[in-house]
């Protein structure tokens, strides 16, 4: 392994360490050879094995350990005293003690070896595919506008260059590449919005006032994609005291999650329920889809920064939506939909809460 | 989404597939400037739900969408038997992905945001290869017809003459009398429509026989 002991020379000065084992195989020598046979000194070799095994290669250890051995019965040979018979026994304890422990610290050290390799591997996986993920989506979402803008200014040259030039269609294009361009700057301001929180300027508005609104500029996404649109929104509600915009955007954010939910349904029966109820001094709005819906695992995630089950999103929607909702004083949360699909509800204080605290 | 039932028999039709409703849009349009006719779909689902038109035809296929990508999409294309050519665009290039595509038979491979002369260029090869495919199944299917006109005797006749038997042979292996075999084979070259033994040889190639 020489990635290994290139990493390990760099915290320990080898010839530090190769003194370090040399003086205490010197020792355990001295007193090995200096005791009686029935002291068998030499099981400390195996000490001296697993302390080393961190410093050397594979391959030094089996010299260490070979090493060791010899020196054991160099050391029966020189013994003068003592009872033979269980100097040999004992010589014979101390060679299986040190081949045992220099096989097993060899196992020991390979396995520590992959499990580290593989956890260096795993962070430096997860480390990459995060920002590569974020910076590709963000990319892509950018570059669907661009892509668009581009296709739309070369068809309203065409558009200009025939005789008579088609000034009607040049506009509808000039009017594409325009709101193109605008969506464009939204994707960025969203891109920027999730580092700086801006403090939500709160008022009292008519709420289904509000809905309305963005239904109405969401109404040809809804009925371009064949969804059948049902809204019970209930006319007794009070005033929402909340941000107006900030609370239309988390309305648009779920029809939009709706509709995205529902692309992979067939056209019949993709269905959007939309309503409105007054609960306690809260107003609840919800959104039934009768899409894809999501599975009990994904739905500890649905509110993560950056989490997706879109190829394309960034999956900073529900959770800015969510951070919005909860800094106008509301709550918003995900439910399966009893007809299949998925329901996203949120809360908002209304102006009766001030009345009736 | 919308189908021209009025459209002339062989006016050829674009059908963009892309998630982005603005790309869709534009291409549309720029196709609309030089006078092509497209169907857009919002995903490759609602392609399948709209019934696919007998006319000479070319796909622009988005590779990253929601739900199936363009890339399996193509794959499901050729395994369905649809042999309408494919120009994959892309929001991000991936060359890996590029080659995979044009290995599998696509056209062209553009990456967002392209120059429309190379779509236009990538579209009209992409017509012009179908429009020869289709004169190529027209044939066949022709040449099945007639040879459904066959009677299963002559049937018959016709494979063992076309593996170069003598009517001698070919009366032998039928158990018929030599006349009865060669009044057969005067029928096949009629209602075969062929001039010569070559000719008859080369249409039972094109059968597959």
């Amino acid at each position: 392994m020489p990635s290994s002991r290139k990493r390990i020379s760099v915290r320990h000065p080898r010839p530090l360490n190769i003194a370090l084992i040399v003086a205490a195989l010197a020792a355990i020598f001295v007193a090995d050879t200096g005791t009686n046979y029935e002291v068998a000194a030499a099981v400390f070799y195996s000490v001296v094995i697993v302390t080393a095994a961190r410093v050397l290669s594979r391959r030094e250890l089996i010299v260490l350990c070979v090493v060791c051995i010899g020196m054991t019965v160099l050391s029966v040979l020189i013994t003068p005293h003592g009872d033979l018979r269980a100097g040999l026994i004992n010589t014979g304890i101390s060679i299986a003690a040190i081949l045992m422990t220099t096989y097993l610290i060899m196992k020991m050290e390979a396995a520590r070896m992959a499990a580290h390799d593989a956890q260096a591997q795993l962070m430096r996986l997860s480390r990459v595919t995060s920002l590569e993920g974020l910076t590709t989506s963000i990319a892509h979402e950018v570059n669907q506008p661009l892509a668009a803008i581009v296709t739309s200014g070369n068809a309203c040259q065409r558009w200009l260059a025939q005789t008579p030039p088609n000034l009607g269609k040049a506009r509808q294009a000039l009017e594409r590449i325009l709101s193109d361009a605008g969506r464009a700057s939204s994707i960025i301001a969203r891109v920027r919005s999730l580092t700086r929180g801006e403090p939500p300027d709160k008022s009292a508005f008519a709420f289904n006032e509000a809905v309305r609104d963005v239904l109405a500029l969401s109404q040809a996404e809804i009925a371009r994609n064949n969804i059948i649109l049902t809204t019970t929104l209930d006319p007794d509600l009070a005033d929402a005291v909340a941000d107006r915009v900030q609370i239309q955007q988390v309305i648009g954010n779920l029809i939009l999650n709706a509709i995205e939910a529902m692309i992979e349904v067939s056209a019949p029966s993709r269905t959007m329920r939309i309503s409105s109820a007054a609960s306690g001094s809260t107003i609840v709005f919800s959104v039934f889809d009768s899409g894809v819906g999501f599975a009990p695992e994904v739905h500890q995630h649905l509110f993560e920064a950056f989490w997706t089950t879109k190829e394309e999103g960034i999956g900073v929607g529900l959770s800015i939506s969510r951070a919005i909702i909860e800094s106008n004083g509301g709550q918003l949360w995900a439910e399966s939909n009893a007809g299949g699909g998925a329901v996203f509800r949120f809360s908002v204080p209304s102006i009766s809460q001030e009345k009736h605290p | 989404m919308t189908t021209h039932s009025t459209a002339a028999a062989d006016e050829p039709v674009v059908y963009i597939i892309d998630d982005d409703g603005s790309v869709r849009a534009a291409i549309e349009d720029l196709l609309a400037s030089v006078g092509l006719r497209a169907l857009s779909f919002a995903s490759t689902q609602a392609f399948l739900a709209n019934t696919i038109e007998d006319i000479p035809a070319c796909v622009v296929l988005d590779v990253r969408m929601p739900g199936q990508s363009g890339m399996d999409f193509h794959r499901q294309m050729i395994e369905l038997g649809m042999g309408m050519p494919v120009v994959f665009i892309t929001g991000h290039g991936d060359i890996a992905m590029g080659v995979e595509a044009m290995k599998n038979g696509a056209i062209e491979f553009l990456t967002k945001p392209f120059r429309d002369q190379s779509l236009l260029d990538a579209i009209h090869h992409g017509l012009e290869k179908d429009r020869e495919r289709r004169k190529g199944a027209a044939l066949v299917a022709a040449l099945q017809a007639r040879w459904e006109s066959l009677s299963p005797g002559e049937q018959d006749v016709m494979r063992l003459v076309a593996q170069g038997l003598l009517n001698k042979q070919i009366a032998a292996q039928l158990e018929l009398s030599e006349i009865t075999v060669k009044v057969r084979r005067g029928h096949v070259m009629r209602k075969m429509q062929a001039g010569s033994l070559a000719e008859l040889v080369r249409i039972s190639e094109k059968l597959g026989m």
